[in-house]
């Protein structure tokens, strides 16, 4: 075809109508103005329901779920932005209650006049009664299906109502974005366990291994970290909680730990000496002879003496830093104690990864006792060693 | 239609075009496919053997080619087989490479209508994408290599990065131990990770537009070892990040991984869509070699022009497309053309060289 002024011509009308199709622009597009975005969710059990199902000409006697979401809109943050006008607050809390997930969720569109988005969903707060009633899988189930969910959000188990915990007295905070940056934390404390993620979860509900859920409790108007959430890995439920202290065990016993304080008090003085974690190691050793099989936890720990109160001696005395290592390494194999005597005698689940250590070391043997791992794991033998190590004192001798 | 001499190709343009034509829709299912198999971490290892039985299927292709110089396999197999049977092999051959094109634009559009173009057509997102492969290979080899020796660094650089960036999330734990059950579980994965590295057999054909054919075993060589590491690096990450019993519940794995981490202070935080992108190239790659490919038999066969076939397979390709219903059919339909492949390409080209070695070369 030789381009003859014809057929440029042809060519050019070919062009003109296909930049009709263009003008259109993205016609499937969503203003940021019309969204609601949702940040954080929290699911709790309603004890007292019935009547909402009503509405929907309903009625079913499953378990109700209390969906909360909350939303950050154009509005919301316009306001909570302005100085002088803080009556309203930078979020919106919307509840709904069903007895599915999905449905309930949909059941919002009759109340918010946004258009729901959960892209920028960044935790999910789930009651402590509705996970020690409904299986894990099955009540996040839909949030590891929905494409709109990320898998690199978070899971926290409340202490009471978990809607409570995306509630703030500040009106310019998010109570969602405060929960993620606590989490963040853990970098800095044994208190806090590293994030679960929908990513990770997933794997562990699979497994079927038990496993920990940072735990949050809100007091009037305050969230704070506290201890764990033990689940159960057959009934995939909430069996009981662990407090701080056991918290702190289990940190030390998988040594995931990145830094953190040991308070020990010392022996002659009775004065506290705090231990300043710089590193941490820990090593779980299984053992096995015919049917038995023990474990030997070996911590191994570097740090610094970050403050004492023991007027009488000064860190400059090498036989004083290891007096402190010595107390240092009592208190924390008094906590690895407590908290083994807590999983393996009163829940019997292994929470701190003596079973992975085992498929790890000795998978022929996992494989048999993989399917009744809880129960065996209350049952072995393990030993604990710990050794601190006292690098330095920071700027004062004394 | 004999090839003419300005259509040829060097060395590394043979090169892209085997790498681009194995990377596909395996990057992003292979993980999930072989742990099914598997079971236990040593799924790496699989992928490893899977790449050297395909390294060893591919050096007996190029070998069989380099008997017959500038001659495709549509032409020489009627020389080792006779006349019927050699046209009933190519057009055996034939049909796969459509089904084949027809099977990756259908997982294209897949993926994308999930996780790109929500409400967006399959119909809608497939054509445009088909008309643009057919504009391309209409240019012959030589544009095809071309484009590829375009996409073949951008999809590497951004590949790694991406890749590497998930190290936050990576667990050392959950990739062992290594050979913890034996080497009998890496066995029953083989299959699996062999089939990923479909595309060997594409020398039958480009042994012929090579400027140095004796340079094609050096080719399938390196060719396969760029997918091969590419895959274990997939494998080793996904898993790391989420345990073996993560990644068998999850549809795309490799997709997953990526939504699974956020890193916040660089201009992206996501990056899944990086992935998506250099994918989709991967797949354009895949889908217009395998319609050349098929296009070019059909014309050898009847010793016609080629451009009304490309035009004719079009919605034959299309058709195929849209046959599997949902996408569990999807996938078996993949497994199916894998099966397929097995024979075709397993068993068959050794068969033929061994007979043209009987029979002695004829000139």
């Amino acid at each position: 075809m030789k381009l003859n002024y014809y057929n440029i011509r042809l060519l050019l009308g070919l062009l003109l109508f296909l930049m009709i199709l263009l003008l259109t622009g993205c016609w499937s597009s969503k203003e940021i103005e019309d969204l609601g975005l949702i940040v954080g969710t929290a699911l709790d059990i309603e004890n007292d329901g019935g009547s909402w199902e009503e509405q929907d000409g309903e009625y079913s006697n499953r378990d109700l779920i209390t969906i909360t979401n909350q939303f950050v809109t154009s509005e919301t943050i316009g306001t909570g932005a302005k100085e002088g006008s803080t009556q309203q607050k930078a979020y919106k809390n919307v509840s709904e209650t069903g007895d599915a997930i999905l449905p309930t969720l949909r059941n919002m569109i009759l109340k918010i006049d946004k258009r729901a988005f959960a892209e920028h969903s960044k935790v999910l707060v789930i009651g402590e009664d509705l996970a020690s009633t409904v299986n894990m899988q099955q009540l996040l189930d839909f949030f590891l299906r929905e494409l709109e969910i990320r898998p690199s959000s978070t899971i926290l188990i409340a202490k009471n109502r978990a809607s409570d915990t995306l509630e703030s007295k500040e009106t310019v905070e998010i109570p969602a974005f405060q929960l993620v940056e606590i989490i963040k934390g853990y970098e800095r404390t044994t208190k806090i366990l590293p994030p679960m993620t929908f990513a990770k979860l997933d794997g562990k509900l699979h497994s079927g291994s038990s496993f920990l859920l940072q735990n949050v409790v809100s007091e009037k108007g305050e969230v704070k970290f506290a201890g764990a959430a033990v689940i159960e890995g057959k009934t995939k439920k909430l069996i009981g909680v662990l407090n701080n202290k056991e918290l702190e065990g289990i940190t030390w016993i998988t040594g995931k730990g990145k830094g953190g304080l040991v308070k020990s008090l010392d022996e002659e003085t009775d004065q506290p000496i705090i231990y300043e974690v710089l590193s941490m190691k820990s090593k779980i050793i299984p053992h096995v002879d015919g049917d038995n099989i023990s474990f030997d936890v070996n911590i191994e720990s570097e740090g610094r003496i970050a403050e004492h109160w023991v007027l009488s001696e000064k860190p400059f005395n090498n036989e004083f830093l290891k007096r402190a290592e010595k107390v240092s390494e009592k208190e924390v194999e008094q906590l690895v104690k407590n908290t083994l005597d807590k999983i393996q005698k009163e829940y019997q689940v292994d929470v701190s990864g003596f079973g992975n250590r085992l498929r790890i070391e000795y998978p022929k043997v996992w494989k048999k006792v993989k399917k009744d791992w809880d129960q065996t794991f209350s049952e072995v033998p393990i030993k604990c060693k710990v050794k601190l190590t006292i690098k330095d004192y920071g700027t004062s001798g004394y | 239609m004999l090839i003419s001499s300005n259509d040829k190709i060097t060395t590394s343009q043979a090169l892209v075009i085997l790498v681009n034509y194995i990377l596909a829709t395996g990057i992003l299912t292979l993980p999930r496919t072989s742990v099914e198999q598997v079971k236990t971490p040593d799924v790496w290892i699989s992928v490893f053997l899977g790449g050297l039985i395909a390294m060893i299927v591919g050096v007996i292709i190029v070998k069989l080619s380099q008997q017959f110089p500038e001659k495709t396999f549509y032409q020489y197999s009627q020389d080792i087989v006779g006349k019927w049977m050699g046209r009933v092999l190519s057009l055996l051959i034939i049909v796969y490479f459509f089904t084949i094109s027809a099977f990756e634009v259908r997982t294209m559009a897949e993926v994308t209508g999930l996780f790109l173009l929500e409400g967006t057509p399959t119909w809608a997102i497939i054509m445009p994408f088909m008309w643009v492969g057919l504009y391309l290979i209409i240019g012959g080899v030589n544009p095809i290599a071309r484009l590829f020796e375009i996409i073949f660094p951008i999809t590497i650089v951004i590949f790694l990065i991406v890749t590497f960036m998930s190290l936050g999330i990576f667990e050392i734990d959950n990739v062992r131990p290594v050979l913890g059950l034996g080497m009998l579980p890496v066995l029953k994965g083989i299959k699996t990770a062999t089939l990923a590295f479909l595309g060997p057999e594409i020398m039958l054909l480009i042994v012929a537009f090579m400027k140095k054919p004796d340079k094609a075993v050096k080719v399938v060589l390196v060719g396969l070892s760029i997918p091969l590491i590419f895959y274990v690096i997939t494998v080793v990450m996904v898993i790391g990040a989420l345990s073996i019993d993560g990644v068998v519940m999850k549809t795309w794995p490799t997709l997953e991984l990526m939504r699974s981490f956020e890193i916040p202070g660089l201009i992206f935080e996501r990056f899944e869509s990086f992935l998506l992108v250099i994918w989709i190239m991967q797949i354009f790659a895949t889908f217009t070699i395998t319609f050349y490919a098929a296009s070019l038999g059909l014309a050898q066969l009847f010793k016609k022009n080629i451009h009304p076939f490309m035009y004719g397979l079009l919605p034959i390709i299309y058709i195929i497309a849209m046959i599997p219903k949902n996408i569990n059919d999807l996938f078996k339909f993949g497994d199916m053309i894998g099966n397929i492949a097995l024979f075709l390409f397993g068993v068959l080209p050794l068969m033929l060289l061994l007979i043209s070695k009987l029979k002695g070369r004829k000139v």
